[in-house]
């Protein structure tokens, strides 16, 4: 006695027919209970993130801290700005996936006026927060932006 | 990055090289039905002891390419400080930023999404003509690399050649 979790209706039942032949309980079979729902289907709900570039871990399964540097990441690559692309021929192609930018396409502008799809820098953002084109921290170069500005 | 993405990187990547091929190494897929699994052969770059070589390797990309590095295996038999005796390669670029256990590579130095097969067998290429014995893979080979390098290095660099050779024209 005295565990929490036991909550189910269906132990209480046990304990009504253990009271009323303890004798058998531990041979009959009908007494076993059904073997708690599959659990799988939930999990593509959960948002996995990427604590160092090579772990994997569901959102659920985050340590406080790792929580606080998630959010704080998601923070800062959200003050990045974004813009759709116009056609400028100065930034042709998202080096990250290869293709071209096309009118309409949404665009991340990082601080050392590299240019990438958002869906693809962002992922790589959450990774490791550095340019892929000129390896610059993304950090450090924020923060000279905002001194110089 | 989904996995139909990975997959319309690589298959470009693979119509380019088909197209252009680059100097040094050809490139081609293990089975035609998985993209993810591609073959390579090197040239031992000239001027060096592998020159004359054909060496054999696998590249292993994860569903997550670009943004996490390929695995790269030697299949040929190869004497390099760099190259594990079962033909795995171990150099910063295909090594995950933070994924660093030694504690001595720079961010920069490795892995980035905008890395190719191109640029992966450039890098590997360079590796086969200057070893970095600060990290060896193969003990053995780095000692040699030091300290006997016109004996038993050589020796064995130029067997793994021969060998290479040979199973080349088979």
């Amino acid at each position: 006695m005295g565990n929490c979790l036991q909550t189910s209706t269906s132990d209480d039942i046990n304990l009504l027919r253990d009271s009323e032949s303890s004798n058998t309980r531990d041979t009959s079979p009908e007494q076993l209970d059904p073997p708690p729902p599959y659990q799988e289907a939930v999990r593509p709900t959960v948002p996995v993130y990427h604590t160092a570039p090579n772990v994997t871990r569901p959102a659920t399964q985050l340590t406080e801290e790792e929580q606080v540097r998630i959010a704080q990441r998601i923070g800062l690559i959200q003050h990045l700005p974004t813009g759709i692309y116009d056609g400028s021929k100065k930034n042709r192609e998202c080096v990250i996936c290869m293709y071209e930018f096309q009118y309409g396409d949404t665009v991340r502008f990082l601080p050392c006026m590299h240019t990438y799809h958002t869906h693809c820098i962002d992922d790589w953002l959450m990774r490791s927060f550095t340019c892929p084109s000129c390896m610059e921290p993304v950090d450090a170069a924020l923060l000279t932006t905002y001194e110089t500005n | 990055m989904t996995e139909a993405q990975s997959a319309l990187l690589l298959r470009k990547q693979l119509a380019e090289l088909k197209k252009n091929p680059s100097e040094g190494f050809s490139a081609g897929l293990i089975d035609d039905n998985d993209i993810y699994k591609w073959e390579v052969l090197i040239i031992g770059p000239p001027d060096t002891l592998y020159e004359g070589g054909f060496f054999k390797a696998h590249l292993y990309f994860p569903r997550e390419y670009p943004l996490r590095p390929p695995k790269l295996k030697f299949i040929s038999d190869i004497w390099h400080p760099n190259i594990e005796k079962n033909g795995d390669v171990c150099i910063s670029i295909l090594h995950e930023p933070g994924d660093d256990k030694y504690g001595y590579e720079k961010a920069s130095e490795r892995w980035l999404p905008i890395h190719t097969v191109e640029t992966i067998m450039i890098s590997v290429i360079s590796m086969l003509a200057d070893p970095n014995d600060e990290s060896p893979a193969n003990v053995d080979s780095a000692k040699e690399w030091r300290e006997d390098y016109n004996g038993e290095f050589k020796r064995k660099v130029q067997m793994s050649v021969r060998k290479s050779q040979e199973e080349a024209w088979d």
